[in-house]
Order: structure tokens, then C-alpha cells, then sequence
């Protein structure tokens, strides 16, 4: 996307964000407290599941000292549940704003990008609740913020490069979203989200968990708010090489083929 | 400005260039099977069968600051393609278009409004997609609102909105993005007759301001009324380009003989009778074009094997938005012959005739005594074009010829004009 049209309608992608922001619990009881239920309903199922059927230890934080699984759980599941959402969400966009692609010419990557806003958006406030959780517990995570919303923007750009390859790729071929529901799955079982890295007995699979594009990011999410330590610098390289790498192929091919969806759509 | 002030800088050969058309080429694929998903473009091999169609053409043009240009072409000429192009919204296979104004497509009104957010919401959603920053909004904000007349309404989410209430709201944002360039597709089709023409009267103001305007429609007495140039496009090429008098006539000429050589008319009825012909003559000449006040014979030319008992020969007069204006009958006017048979015709005289400029249908149908019995109907049996004549009325369909008196101490004798 040139920078200049996207900088001219920085308006534009702002109230793209907010009416995502604004419509998304419209005509639900619970409107917004169903963006916390949802990673908690999650994380007690896995609690459960963790600890009282596969008898399993909590891991322990290094230098925080922390035992507690459902701490751990959601420093993962938080960064990976905003990148599989906000993918879901963006791979219909630019399809559903057909009818505004076809009559009026505007920087379309501002669809997708509108997603991406309000789901970081979305993010930190439940960031904020997990940092209280944490503070209960009696871990002091504030100064930790610092560094792990620098790791969130990274994964922001992560999540915009994979989201602006697949919306843009779903106006062609519209495989992508039950593709999508699959990859997500994967990624998830390969992420260690519910499991610790240390403890699986293969070298290669330890491998997979620790350096996949989602694995290093979740792990690194980990080490700054459970473990409360510094990411080593070769994590952030990791981090920082997938995020710019998807991203800079995300936005060129978003790019090449958006002149193309008005008459695709 | 007056008309002769805009007149001489049309005619201005240093004027500027608001918009270049470069040798633009657009083609579209049309696919046979489109696969769309992933299972059938690998069976296919990753080739999809299609044909190309060719849109537009190595088109060329330039439009200037401060003119109004009407693109004028029957469906599927690409003019819409061409309008699309300008807006940026298709990209050209091949060719360029430069724009140096500040450009602003109406294409459609209310593209991106949000049913579930208030109008106010909307307001501001759409400038922005329209292109405008956020501080020139909020100085608008009242002026728009005043002028979709919804005051009372713009906390509402726009799903509660009538149609008309919605346009109305769409058009007030529309206008005033305040566009140098505004690019227009049919929008004065939209909404009721004072609404087109509150969008009328914002467009005249917007052409007398020294902006430029393009605009696509298949009302020609628009372009007519309306524009400096127009230009007529034809299976993706400029066919011609002129004043729009002139276009325009060459235009419908064309379009007449397509009709009469395919018969697109639709006909039904049983016979025997048929109407095979309809005339239109002036002071005994044939005629496609008659003027506003002209003494108007439409001549019916009929047939019938057999003879026909009391025939009622109808003939409506229709505008081209289907607006039957007259359609009187022999029956009305105590001119059935007892019976008909052979050939021969009918003439029907319409004195002064009272009907505003602008492209206009005729419909023919013979009917028995009791108008049940149809024997012959032909739905545009022809069409024809008045021009302006004794009268310089554009509102409505037809002109009553009325006469103005005032009346007050206040009002001077001398009119302006």
C-alpha cells in the first residue's frame, strides 16, 4: 500500500475501526464482556483439562516463581487468540465491502486494517484484566507492559501481513476461510499454549513449538509477563523477522491484486 | 456567472486540463466456468476458459476546468466502464488517465452506509471513504445536515430511514466533499422529482462556480440542457464528440434505425388490422424531431385483409420514463368509421404541441368498440425528440402555457433577464 493514501485517509481507517468497534456486540445482552468470556471460558476448560485429567504440573517461572496454569495459559492465548481472530475476521472483508469497492475508490487494505485496530484495541483491555490477575497473585507485571506491547506491535504487524495476503486472496479463490479454520487449529496444537516446550520428548517437534512464527511469539509472550524475564535477543530477531517479512509480502501482494477486485468482486 | 461569461471560457484554447484520457484500453474477462475455488483451478490446471471483452477501446479525451461533459451511449457501450476508469475505481489495461483536480465519483449514493450506526455516524463514515479529513467534516457537519433536512433524525441509526430519507442524506454528503471534479453516473435518476431537482440546481450552481463535471446518462435532454460537449461512445469508442445538439441528434438518428431494423417494439394483438407505420410530419414535412409549440400530426398508417367493424385507434404519448402524457382515442373524439378495410391511414393533429424538450415514445393500438378486443398493440412503435421551441420550460413533462402577473408597489417594471 503506498504510505501517502494510506496516511491522506488515516480519518477513514479511524472511523473503519471504531464502527468495527461500535456494531460488533450490537443486539448482544452482554456486548463487550463477551471478548473476556470467551478467553476465560477457554482457560478454565484447558485448567481442567491440564492439571485433574492429564495430571499434568504447572510450569514454573523463571524468575517469578509463579505455579499457577491459567497465568500461564493466557499470556500465550492472548497475543495467538488477537492473530487467529483478527485473520478470521479480516479473510471475508474485503468480500463484504464489495459493494463499496465497486462505487468508490478508496485505499482497500483500510478494510482489513480496520479489523486489525479494533481487535488490539480489544487486545489491551484484556490485557489489562490478565495484568490484574497477575497482580492478585502477587506478581508485579506492570513494568513488564512495557516490553510486551513493543512484542504486541510486532505481532500486530505479523497478523496484518498474514490478513492482507488472505483477504486479498479470498476474493479469487474462496477456499481460503475453511482453509483458514484448519491452519488456525495447527497453529494453535503447535503453539505452546497448553503445553510446555521443555517437556516434549522430540527434539524436532520441541523445535517446531519453540521457533513456528506463532511459537516464538507466544513463547516470547510467556517469558516477559510469566517468567518476567527478557526475551533473549536472538527471540526478538525471530519475532522481528517473521512480523516484517509476512508483512511487507502481505502488504505487496494485497497490493498487486487490489486494482483488480472491483471487477473480481 | 452568466451563460455568455461561461460561453467564452469554453471557448478559451489556453484553458486548463482538469482530466486527460490517454489511449485508454479496458478489457474484461468473461468467464464460461469461473472457478472460484481452489478444487477447480487445480482441475482445470490453473487456467480458466474465458473470452476477453473489450470495454473501451484506445479511448481518448481531454476535459477542461470548468466544463460540463455528458457521456451519452446505449447499454453496454462502456461508457459507465470509461466513468469507473476516471474514478479510479477500475484500473486500464492499457493508456493512462491524468487527474489534476480534486476528484469526487458519484457513482452511487450512500455506497458504505452502515444500517446499524446513526446518521450522524454515517455522515462522517461516508465523507471520509468520499475522501475528506476529519476536521473539514466537522465543519460541514451542519451544512450537510441542513440540506438533507433530517435534523431531527441524525441520531438514528439509518436502518429506521425511509429510502427517500436515505438518499436525501447520501446526496447532502455527496455534494459537499466539494469536489473541483465531480464524476456522476444516472444519480439524477434517484429519488422523487423535487429531490432530482434540488440535485439539478446544485449541479447548475456547481458548473456556474467554474468546476468540472463529467456525467454519464441515458437522458440525453440532460446533457442537452446541461452540458458544453458531449460525447457519444459506441462499443467502447468515441463515435462522436460535439456540441451537444448535434451529438445528440446524430445519437438518436442512430439509435432509431437499430430500432427499426431489429424491431425491438413489443407487439401483441390478433388482427386483422395492423398499424404498419407511424409518421410524424410538420406543416406536411416527416419529421424525427418536432419543437415545443409546433403543430404536430402523427399519421398512422393501417392494414387489414378483411374488413374491420368500428375500429378505435389509440396512440399514447409517452416520456422515456414511462410517464404516458396524452393517449387519446377515435373513440373520444367520435371518429370511428363504421367499418375499415385495405389500407390507409389516420392522421391525429396535435396543435401547439405542449411538451417540454427531451426524448419521447409513441405507443399504437386499435382496439374494437368496447376496447376489449385487441387487435393490434405495439409497445414503442416509435420514438422522437422535441426540441426546445416557443417555450423555455424544462420542469415537469408539458408546458400549460402559463402567464405571469405581479402585483405590488415594491416590484419593478423592468424584468431581468
Amino acid at each position: 500500500m503506498s504510505l501517502r493514501t494510506a496516511v491522506a485517509h488515516r480519518n477513514l481507517l479511524y472511523l473503519l475501526s471504531m464502527k468495527e468497534l461500535r456494531t460488533r456486540y450490537r443486539k448482544s445482552v452482554l456486548g463487550w464482556s463477551w471478548s473476556l468470556l470467551n478467553p476465560l471460558s477457554q482457560m478454565v476448560i484447558f485448567t481442567v483439562v491440564f492439571l485433574y485429567i492429564f495430571l499434568r504440573k504447572p510450569p514454573v517461572g523463571d524468575p517469578s516463581g509463579l505455579e499457577i496454569f491459567p497465568l500461564y495459559f493466557l499470556a500465550g492465548l492472548l497475543p495467538f487468540q488477537f492473530f487467529s481472530i483478527s485473520v478470521s475476521a479480516s479473510i471475508g472483508s474485503v468480500q463484504e465491502g464489495s459493494s463499496l469497492i465497486k462505487k468508490v475508490a478508496f485505499p482497500h487494505e483500510h478494510l482489513v486494517l480496520a479489523i486489525i485496530v479494533a481487535q488490539f484495541v480489544t487486545l489491551m483491555i484484556e490485557a489489562v484484566v490478565l495484568a490484574v490477575a497477575f497482580l492478585i497473585f502477587g506478581h508485579m507485571v506492570l513494568p513488564w507492559l512495557v516490553p510486551w506491547v513493543a512484542l504486541m506491535v510486532l505481532v500486530g504487524l505479523f497478523t496484518t501481513g498474514v490478513a492482507l495476503m488472505l483477504s486479498a486472496a479470498n476474493v479469487f479463490f474462496h477456499d481460503i476461510n475453511y482453509l483458514w479454520g484448519i491452519v488456525a487449529q495447527v497453529l494453535f496444537y503447535t503453539s505452546p499454549i497448553i503445553f510446555v516446550t521443555e517437556e516434549i520428548p522430540f527434539a524436532w517437534l520441541r523445535a517446531i513449538t519453540n521457533y513456528g512464527p506463532t511459537g516464538s511469539f507466544v513463547r516470547a509472550s510467556q517469558e516477559i509477563l510469566y517468567d518476567g524475564h527478557w526475551p533473549s535477543i536472538e527471540r526478538w530477531i525471530q519475532v522481528g523477522m517473521y512480523s516484517t517479512v509476512t508483512f511487507v509480502a502481505g502488504a505487496w501482494i494485497f497490493n498487486r491484486l487490489s486494482p483488480r477486485f472491483a471487477e473480481e468482486l | 456567472m452568466d451563460e455568455t461569461e461561461h460561453a467564452a471560457r469554453m471557448a478559451d484554447p489556453t484553458r486548463e486540463i482538469a482530466l486527460r484520457v490517454d489511449s485508454v484500453s479496458k478489457t474484461f474477462k468473461v468467464h464460461q466456468e469461473r472457478a472460484n475455488s481452489l478444487k477447480q483451478y487445480i482441475a482445470t490446471g490453473g487456467r480458466n476458459r474465458f473470452e476477453e471483452f473489450h470495454a473501451l477501446r484506445d479511448v481518448s479525451l481531454d476535459v477542461s476546468v470548468g466544463e460540463a461533459v455528458g457521456i451519452i451511449g446505449h447499454n453496454g457501450s462502456g461508457k459507465s466502464t470509461l466513468l469507473k476508469c476516471m474514478a479510479k475505481i477500475l484500473t486500464p489495461n492499457e493508456g493512462e488517465i491524468i487527474i489534476n483536480k480534486r476528484m469526487a465519483a458519484l457513482l452511487e449514493l450512500g455506497a458504505g452506509f452502515h444500517p446499524e450506526l446513526s446518521g450522524r455516524d454515517n455522515v462522517f463514515l461516508n465523507a471520509a471513504i468520499l475522501g475528506m479529513a476529519r476536521r473539514e467534516i466537522e465543519l460541514r457537519f451542519d451544512e450537510i445536515v441542513a440540506f438533507s433536512g433530517l435534523e431531527q433524525f441524525i441520531d438514528a441509526p439509518v436502518k429506521t430511514y425511509s429510502s427517500g430519507m436515505y438518499v436525501r442524506l447520501a446526496f447532502a454528503v455527496a455534494i459537499n466533499v466539494d469536489p473541483e471534479l465531480l464524476l456522476i453516473d444516472e444519480i439524477l435518476a434517484v429519488g422523487d422529482v423535487t429531490f432530482q431537482q434540488k440535485c439539478m440546481e446544485k449541479f447548475v450552481q456547481f458548473r456556474d462556480d467554474g468546476r468540472t463535471l463529467v456525467l454519464v446518462t441515458h437522458d440525453t435532454s440532460s446533457v442537452r440542457n446541461f452540458c458544453d460537449r458531449a460525447i457519444w461512445l459506441d462499443h467502447g469508442v468515441i463515435k462522436a464528440e460535439g456540441k451537444p445538439a448535434d451529438v445528440i441528434d446524430e445519437y438518436t438518428e442512430t439509435m432509431l434505425e437499430a430500432e427499426e431494423a431489429d424491431d425491438g417494439s413489443a407487439r401483441r394483438g390478433r388482427g386483422p388490422i395492423r398499424v404498419t407505420k407511424v409518421e410524424i410530419l410538420v406543416a406536411g414535412t416527416r419529421l424525427d424531431r418536432v419543437r415545443t409549440g409546433d403543430d404536430v400530426t402523427f399519421r398512422l398508417h393501417f392494414e387489414t385483409p378483411e374488413s374491420v367493424p368500428n375500429p378505435v385507434f389509440v396512440i399514447t404519448l409517452a416520456s422515456l420514463a414511462g410517464v404516458a402524457v396524452t393517449a387519446p382515442t377515435s373513440r373520444d373524439a367520435d371518429e370511428v368509421p363504421m367499418t375499415v378495410d385495405g389500407t390507409g391511414y389516420v392522421d391525429i393533429e396535435m396543435r401547439g404541441l405542449p411538451l417540454i424538450p427531451g426524448p419521447y415514445v409513441v405507443h399504437t393500438e386499435v382496439t374494437g368498440w368496447g376496447r376489449k378486443r385487441v387487435y393490434d398493440h405495439i409497445q414503442n412503435a416509435r420514438s422522437f425528440d422535441v426540441l426546445a421551441g416557443n417555450s423555455s420550460e424544462q420542469g415537469g413533462v408539458v408546458t400549460l402555457r402559463p402567464t405571469w402577473t405581479w402585483t405590488g408597489d415594491g416590484v419593478s417594471d423592468d424584468r431581468y433577464s
